[in-house]
């Protein structure tokens, strides 16, 4: 079976400027992928292309093998929320309803009807709050009994209980039809809440890939005097450098244990390890090369 | 997809219907004094080839008695264009105003089937109205029609086939302007712009040559010849066919004048003549049909140029 979601070399771009740029993903199997990044880091871009509202520069995208721009058929296997969640203002839920259901013939009003259970199908669409807006959009996406979910900034604009509320529904609504979410997001707290795999873009690249797990396993904040900094053993990579007095912290990437008594070793956290990835305080300093008498391996 | 076409533009729909109920009771009221004067005057017994004595008389003072009124239909070649303003550029640019595009283009319906039936539908919604609008113009132009012709653009550009023709066109170009400027004010005064340069250019270019015209000669020399054609030029000539220019039929008259001669006299004894170049009445519908024609044909390029677009854009 293909895979659910599938995009290489993925690249778009806009008069000049590049959005998304070599972006190679795959989504194998019903997960919860959190797709973070600051604006303008091509998150939206990413989830148009998938959904054939953009047409990529360069690269292929398929969901579940098809091109969802060339074959209109891929479209009944996405649920999509756009930004903002745009509706139909003078709709009531019903009529939203109605509409879903025309528009698509695999529509589920039995579970749209459950996940809506609580606000009136009377209700005109422009009366919603925030957090209602978001739920039958939601709905309406759900409503498909999509292959594959896209919600592009979901979480915008909620309160913290709307935001919350909003979470319930989609992790009962996933599992239930066993679809696999791509959030994208800026809310990192979210991402950390749900997300098994984590995709960070910058600039339009992608700057991370893994699951949650591997992260965490992989990055350790280093504490310690402040000293010039020459290699230390089991760090692979030095994300993050700053200082405060005399004392230095590093958010480094590790292949191995860190045994170096010097320095303290923490885990770290999803939201701040992502933060430090996304926002770099300061760039770490270039490290020189060792002498090479100093090597007695490799 | 008919519920949601109707859902999403029922306010349009609506007034349309209300518009067309308003200009149904106006032209009852106002046409029933008129019916009830041709019927008095007998002025179906002064139609051509039938003549009476006095009927010259008789149709001009008919004529002129209701004239203003007559000259309200005029007003009614805007009904077509309003079917763009507000049926045709909303039709897209709000979508794109609000963001709903996203919404409407991620369900299972293919983008070609989206565009293609609501504005067929709506498309199917105007042309309807303005047929209705049409055949209540013609009912209600019809003693005036009768005495003074319908091949004139007064009467052309508001009666018969043409008014859906047009109606379907201004809507057509509306829904394109929407796509390609995806702003519903920007979009509407393009269209309208579009739609009234296109009508104009047609009438005033193509119109007078859909076929040959004719030519006559009147006996008189009166410029005020009254009769059901469409007359395309009236040119005082010589006896060779060389146009007068007016300064010497000025001169000609203050000639006749002086001389206290009766200057219609005057210059029919210098073997001048009028020379008309016309459109006879009866090819209305003919040229009906060549209207209608080009303006369905143009419309349905604006249509098919819409759904391109629709199903290419990248946005």
């Amino acid at each position: 079976m293909s895979a659910l979601l599938d995009t290489s070399a993925l690249g778009k771009r806009y008069r000049r400027t590049w959005a998304l740029r070599d972006c190679t993903l795959t989504i194998p199997e019903p997960s919860i992928v959190g797709i973070a990044g600051p604006n303008g880091a091509g998150k939206s871009t990413l989830l148009g292309l998938a959904v054939g509202l953009l047409e990529p520069t360069e690269g292929a995208v398929t969901v579940c093998g098809r091109d969802p721009r060339r074959d209109p058929a891929a479209l009944a296997d996405i649920g999509y929320v756009a930004q903002g969640a745009p509706l139909y203002r003078g709709f009531t839920v019903g009529e939203m309803l109605d509409f879903a259901r025309i528009s698509n013939p695999r529509w589920d009003q039995p579970l749209a009807t459950e996940l809506l259970a609580r606000s009136s199908s009377a209700t005109q669409v422009s009366a919603l709050s925030p957090g209602e807006r978001a739920h039958l959009a939601l709905a309406l996406a759900l409503g498909k009994r999509p292959a594959l979910l896209l919600l592009d900034e979901p979480f915008a604009r909620l309160d913290p209980l709307a935001s919350r509320e909003l979470l319930r529904l989609l992790m009962e609504g996933a599992a239930e039809i066993g679809s696999a979410v791509v959030v994208a997001t800026r809310v990192l707290t979210d991402i950390e809440r749900v997300c098994e795999r984590v995709v960070l873009l910058g600039h339009g690249h992608v700057g991370l890939d893994g699951t949650v797990e591997e992260l965490l396993a992989s990055h350790r904040l280093l504490t310690g005097a402040r000293r010039p900094l020459g290699r230390i053993r089991g760090v692979e990579e030095i994300v993050r450098e700053r200082s405060s007095g005399r004392q230095l912290t590093l958010l480094v990437r590790t292949n191995g244990p860190v045994a170096d008594p010097t320095w303290s070793v923490e885990q770290i956290g999803l939201e701040e390890l992502l933060l430090a990835y996304m926002a770099p305080e300061e760039l770490p300093s270039p490290q020189p090369p060792e002498p090479s008498r100093l090597r007695w391996h490799g | 997809m008919a519920w949601l076409t109707w859902r999403q533009h029922r306010p349009q729909l609506l007034a349309t219907a209300g518009l067309l109920l308003l200009l149904a009771v106006a032209a009852v009221v106002t046409e029933l004094p008129i019916r009830a004067a041709y019927h008095r005057h007998a002025l179906s017994s002064c139609l051509p080839p039938a003549t009476r004595s006095g009927c010259e008389l008789i149709v001009g003072h008919f004529r002129s008695e209701y004239a203003a009124r007559v000259g309200m239909t005029r007003y009614l070649a805007v009904l077509p264009a309003l079917a763009g303003l507000f049926i045709g550029a909303p039709l897209l640019a709000r979508e794109f105003e609000s963001g709903t595009f996203r919404l409407a283009w991620t369900q299972s319906l293919s983008r070609r089937r989206w565009v293609l039936s609501r504005t067929l539908l709506l498309a199917l919604a105007t042309v309807v109205a303005a047929a209705l609008v049409s055949a209540l113009t013609m009912w209600w132009r019809r003693p005036f029609d009768d005495v003074g012709g319908r091949i004139g653009p007064h009467a052309f550009d508001v009666e018969g086939l043409v008014v859906p023709a047009y109606a379907f066109f201004a809507f057509a170009v509306g829904v394109l302007a929407g796509m390609l400027l995806r702003r519903t004010i920007p979009a509407m005064s393009l269209a309208v712009g579009i739609f009234v340069a296109v009508r104009v250019g047609v009438e005033t270019l193509l119109r007078p040559h859909y076929l040959a015209p004719l030519h006559r000669t009147a006996d008189s020399v009166a410029q005020s010849a009254r009769g059901r054609d469409w007359i395309l030029e009236n040119r005082l000539v010589d006896s060779v066919g060389r146009q007068i220019p007016t300064a010497r039929e000025d001169l000609a008259i203050v000639h006749a004048q002086r001389a206290r001669v009766d200057p219609q006299d005057y210059l029919l004894s210098l073997g001048w003549r009028r020379a008309i170049v016309f459109q006879p009445n009866d090819r209305f519908w003919t040229f009906q049909a060549i209207e209608t024609g080009v303006f369905v044909l143009l419309g349905a390029l604006a249509v098919m140029a819409t759904v391109a677009l629709v199903r290419r854009t990248s946005a």
